[in-house]
């Protein structure tokens, strides 16, 4: 039986109704179209009135399809959609003409846009003849989210996530939670403690009965889709035991191996090979260090199990815990499975490291040129000179310091573009700190541009320079080079056209924010999308911030970008947000356009002969296997079967299919057909 | 060597290891064979190999008939042992339900095929058991192994279509070629769905345009060139012209040849961020 | 199709078929349209969600519908809203590409590109170009002239199409 199809033509105003003849394309869209039995225009069929139109049609005339000859889909495709389902018609029989961007506001000459939009609501009304009713997709919600990073951004959103009643697991590669923020000395534009600030909710976080906490871990593997994740997670060997260990310290107190490198000072302080990472840090347990390890060390190049080493035994030796120590030199490796329905990510950055990238400013053969993470831990009450700024050759006191900006921002010549966002700030902060450390000390900043908006920010800045009375010099460092115990640092004033040459104790280099060293591959394991820079993709800049481009994960924090703390927690908040919307119900529902493979009577079952290129091109793992069997539990044969949890609807399946087995709903074979054969050129 | 096939066979039957052995037997005339479907020890005798054994048997992999005889034992050469590459790829076969009795090979046909010509498989890649002295595998350059499109490849756009008008006007759509193709192994083909009707199947001008054009791209990347579609082709349409130029495409932009190893990516279920897009704009 | 006051009459309009895909070529068509930067009008869009979704026989249909030319677009590599779609597609067209051109049709009746959904502009000039392009050309009459009665007639058909692709 043939649909009974309405086709609205809308003036948009005079949008379209200026340059297209309205009233002729209605006419135009029932002359040889037995199919279309009621035509009309109307001014605004997006306003009330007009949606009230469309409904009132629909049931007056018994319409089962509908072609809205309006402004593009993208604007009310889901308006006209939702009011056809109000008047109890399917909405997937409805489709628009686009014809004000394609036709009314690019052709000016009226009878040319009036003989295109002709065309388009052929090409419409065609489809639509072919529209096959869908129904929203049910997929059950596992209510439990996974928060992968324990750094500011995923602490708050792990919090707020528990706070409103769902369980959370967050997981955390280092051996403690804190992330980047935990290093900092003070912070921007307030100067509060930065610690002060966030070890109460790391405290919170890890007494908050909602959450599950894993540190020293990762993810090894994420399948499943939105609600329905299964999660496998790395426990990484910590050599203690996380149960028993009471934190007392004695065991790093006797470790011999005293001159590690710390990651958590910049390499500016030493740890043990068994260590916690800071003071403050969550767990407050050690994790031994298996590379620098001389017990470790041992048992690798003897190729035997750790505990047959004796090497060193002193931790072991010196814990109290009895009967069984905590320290099992002997652990490995534990896999643990997690069920979750959404997932935020929350990697964080690292700070440019690659030093060799600027040569021109010792490529870090110079111990003080150091990074802006550096100096914060320099200027940190708990940091490797309590607070107290020195220099790390000689610990002197620097007399006088240059900041340089935007070192590995900006700079499209050494491939970063970008702009860290936070340097300008964080510097003008350091020559503050810096200042009301060391009294007579002068600082010098080295800028391209002074980039500080936000709130109390700019106020901020000024301070620095009017009242802390920080030096501010437009322009680039050419070179720095070592003269005795200074460190000459050429560079140029660009406002006043000369060359300057600073003699300084020590230069801090406002380091660039980057993505994580293994943030594409993190990316690929989660099918979400990275931009040039390897920073995470929100699927849209604008009204989708934090959604990335896989459903049910989220991004928060500097993972998908530069950002200062305010930006991070408030973009932390709303991720949770979006995932308590999730987790809000019991199912969800996804819009149903997906693929599909048909399913036959016998003797065929399917025509899809199961060669799975399908699956090869899926980027998103949907394509299962299916086994045909027959009474006698016979495999007949195995074909290919669509998981309409994955899928997202781009039929890059269909057209791989030779055969066309699989279809996609919303563009199938025949939709398709039907639009290219409707095309007339008038 | 045919007696060494035959031994091979025979015991292939005997132990029970095979149900059935796909091979050549003798034709009407000593320039032919055809192809033989032994399945009792006794019959092995039946068995020939020659230089008339031109045919890619593994055409019998995927028909219902033959498939119903159980596990076969399936003599091939180093061409046809390249479609089984394709057919385990392709999840068609199971390794473990096919046993491949290879054959080296100086090549077939009287004059010497086509395919032949440029050969790298005298022995074959991939076999459970290898009949005949073991041939080096000499790599022939790209030039020489698509010498033969050069001819068409230098005519102008107008001898192009008018050339190719006039084979396609002889189709008779009589789906010889996709029969007899042994990666052609859907159960519905395209040209066979009517709703909607992609390809129209009156063996019209247009229709026999989009089926051929059609046919040849379904194989890309996968087509072993084994000139099966064109040697049953009954008005002579040199179908493997088209196959050749999709093989040397993907050669030349994917650096792709099928049927060579196993654990390969297929060349269009796969792709490369540097591949070629000279003709984008 | 009607023609702006400038064109000569009765000059060839070539028909032009699109093939977009739904996150950037489309969404670069809507701009230039918001941007109200005109183009000419031979273009007849077919959206999708992606250009990896689109069948080389959507362009066999396509010409066979009358087409005279055909675009074929979507996002920029690297920037797939599927993420690979548009790399899968590009494999497609550089195999299809060829073998239609080996077969005698004029690759320039055909063209891919990637306009993001920022490139209004980009869009109106590629459809310029292919427009013009496409009339120098002229029609394809080769295709269109291509017989559906039945196999005898065959041989007029392809003596009678004096123009190739």
């Amino acid at each position: 039986m043939s649909k009974k199809i309405g086709v609205f033509v809308c003036h948009c105003g005079t949008n379209i109704s200026a340059t297209v003849d309205v009233e002729k394309v209605a006419e135009e869209a029932k002359k040889n179209n037995p199919g279309v039995s009621y035509t009309t225009t109307y001014k605004y069929m997006c306003s009330d009135p007009g949606q009230k139109l469309l409904r009132d049609k629909i049931k007056e005339e018994g319409l089962d399809g509908v072609v809205v000859a309006a402004c593009s889909p993208k604007m009310h495709e889901h308006t006209f959609r939702n009011a056809s389902k109000k008047a109890g018609m399917n909405p997937y029989h409805v489709e628009i003409s686009n014809l004000r961007e394609q036709c009314s506001w690019v052709h000016p000459d009226k009878p040319t846009g009036t003989e295109k939009s002709v065309d388009l609501v052929r090409m419409m009304t065609e489809k639509t003849r072919k529209d096959k009713s869908l129904n929203p997709i049910k997929v059950p919600v596992t209510r439990k989210a996974l928060v992968i990073g324990g750094g500011i951004a995923g602490i708050q959103a792990a919090l707020d996530i528990a706070d409103a009643g769902h369980e959370v697991i967050m997981v955390e590669r280092e051996p403690s939670i804190g992330g980047h923020m935990a290093q900092l000395s003070e912070t921007f534009p307030t100067l509060d403690c930065s610690q002060c600030i966030m070890t109460p909710k790391m405290v919170e976080l890890a007494q908050h009965e909602n959450i599950k906490l894993y540190t020293w871990s990762e993810i090894e593997s994420v399948d499943g889709y939105i609600g329905n994740f299964d999660i496998k997670i790395r426990m990484k060997a910590r050599s203690v035991d996380l149960d028993l260990c009471t934190g007392c310290s004695s065991c790093w107190q006797v470790c011999p191996c005293k001159k590690i490198k710390s990651e958590f000072d910049m390499e500016l302080g030493n740890r043990t090979a068994i260590y916690v990472p800071f003071p403050q840090a969550i767990p407050s347990k050690p994790v031994i260090d298996r590379e620098n390890c001389i017990l470790m060390k041992d048992a690798r190049k003897r190729n035997i199990k750790p505990n047959d080493s004796k090497v060193c035994r002193k931790c072991l030796d010196s814990c109290p815990i009895a009967p069984v120590k905590a320290i099992d030199y002997n652990q490995v490796d534990e896999i643990v499975s997690e069920k979750v329905g959404a997932i935020i990510v929350a990697t964080g950055y690292k700070e440019l490291d690659d030093t060799s990238m600027y040569g021109e400013y010792g490529a870090g053969k110079y111990k003080d040129v150091i990074t802006g993470l550096q100096f914060e831990r320099l200027a940190s009450a708990s940091g490797p000179t309590e607070g107290e700024i020195q220099r790390p050759s000689d610990g002197k006191v620097p007399e006088i310091i240059v900041f340089i900006q935007c070192v590995g921002s900006r700079d499209p010549a050494k491939g970063c573009s970008y702009c860290s966002k936070t340097c300008c700030m964080y510097t003008a902060k350091h020559t503050m700190l810096y200042k009301h450390k060391v009294h007579d000390g002068h600082a010098f900043v080295f800028y391209i541009d002074i980039r500080c908006a936000g709130k109390d920010y700019e106020e901020f800045s000024m301070r620095a320079i009017e009242e802390e009375g920080a030096t501010y010099l437009r322009g680039r460092v050419s070179r720095i080079y070592k003269k005795g115990e200074k460190l000459v640092v050429l560079g140029a004033d660009t406002l006043t056209g000369s060359v300057v040459e600073i003699e300084a104790d020590m230069v801090v280099l406002a380091s660039a924010m980057k993505a994580q060293d293994d943030a594409e591959k993190f990316a690929q394991k989660l099918s979400i999308q990275y931009n040039k820079d390897k920073f995470l993709s929100e699927i849209h800049p604008k009204l989708k911030p934090v959604e990335s481009s896989s459903a049910g994960i989220f991004l928060a924090g500097a993972c998908q970008g530069p950002k200062d703390i305010p930006e991070t927690v408030a973009q932390a908040g709303a991720a949770a947000s979006k995932v308590l919307a999730l987790l809000s119900a019991d199912e969800l529902e996804r819009e149903p356009v997906v693929a599909k493979v048909d399913r036959l009577p016998a003797p065929i079952f399917s025509t899809c002969i199961g060669c799975f290129y399908c699956q090869r091109v899926c980027p998103y793992g949907a394509i299962e296997e299916e086994d045909i069997k027959a009474r006698d539990g016979s495999t007949i044969k195995t074909v290919a079967k669509v998981n309409v949890g994955l899928c997202q609807g781009c039929g890059l399946c269909a057209a791989t299919c030779r055969s066309k087995s699989v279809e996609l709903a919303g563009f199938n074979d025949e939709q398709v057909f039907a639009e290219i054969n409707s095309v007339e050129f008038n | 060597m045919i007696e060494e096939l035959r031994k091979k066979a025979e015991e292939l039957l005997k132990n029970d290891t095979v149900k059935v052995v796909f091979g050549y037997g003798e034709g009407s005339v000593p320039e032919r064979t055809r192809p033989v479907f032994i399945t009792k020890p006794e019959d092995v005798n039946k068995l020939t190999w020659n230089k008339y054994c031109v045919y890619n048997l593994t055409t019998y992999l995927k028909r219902q008939e033959t498939r119903k005889l159980g596990k076969p034992a399936i003599i091939v050469k180093g061409c046809d042992a390249r479609t089984i590459i394709v057919l385990l790829k392709e999840c068609q076969i199971k390794r473990e339900d096919v046993y491949i009795l290879g054959v080296t090979c100086d090549g077939v046909g009287d004059p010497l095929a086509t395919k032949c010509e440029s050969c790298d498989v005298h022995t074959p890649r991939i076999y459970d058991d290898l009949v005949g002295e073991k041939k080096e595998n000499k790599e022939v350059p790209f030039e020489e192994r698509y010498a033969e499109l050069d001819e068409y490849e230098k005519l102008g756009e107008k001898e192009k279509w008018e050339f190719w008008q006039k084979q396609f006007s002889k189709c008779i759509k009589c789906y010889a070629c996709s029969n007899m193709c042994p990666l052609c192994f859907c159960d519905r083909c395209i040209v066979e769905k009517n709703q909607p009707q992609w390809i129209d199947s009156s063996a019209h001008a247009r229709g026999n345009l989009s089926w051929n054009v059609t046919r040849a791209y379904h194989l890309a990347g996968r087509c072993i060139n084994c000139e099966e579609c064109q040697r049953v082709c009954p008005v002579d349409i040199p179908l493997n012209l088209l196959n050749k130029k999709l093989a040397k495409e993907a050669e030349k932009n994917f650096d792709y040849r099928p049927g060579y190893s196993v654990d390969d990516e297929l060349a269009m279920s796969t792709y490369k961020e540097e591949d070629s897009q000279e003709f984008f704009k | 199709m009607s023609k702006a006051e400038a064109k000569p009459e009765n000059q060839f309009e070539p028909k032009i078929i699109a093939f977009l895909c739904n996150w950037c070529t489309y969404a670069g068509a809507d701009l230039a349209g918001t941007g109200r930067k005109e183009y000419q009008a031979n273009v007849r869009i077919i959206k999708l969600p992606c250009t990896g979704g689109i069948d080389p026989l959507f362009l066999i249909k396509a010409f066979e519908r009358g087409a005279d030319g055909i675009l074929v677009s979507g996002c920029h590599p690297g920037d797939c809203h599927y993420n690979s779609g548009n790399y899968h597609a590009r494999r497609r067209w550089n195999v299809f590409r060829p073998l239609l051109e080996f077969c005698g049709i004029n690759p320039d009746r055909i063209q891919f590109s990637w306009i993001s959904a920022a490139e209004g502009g980009k869009w109106v000039e590629t459809i310029n170009g292919i427009v013009d392009a496409v009339r120098e050309l002229g029609p394809f009459e080769s295709y269109q002239k291509l017989n559906t009665i039945g196999p005898e007639t065959t041989g007029e058909a392809t003596a009678a199409s004096g123009e190739t692709g």
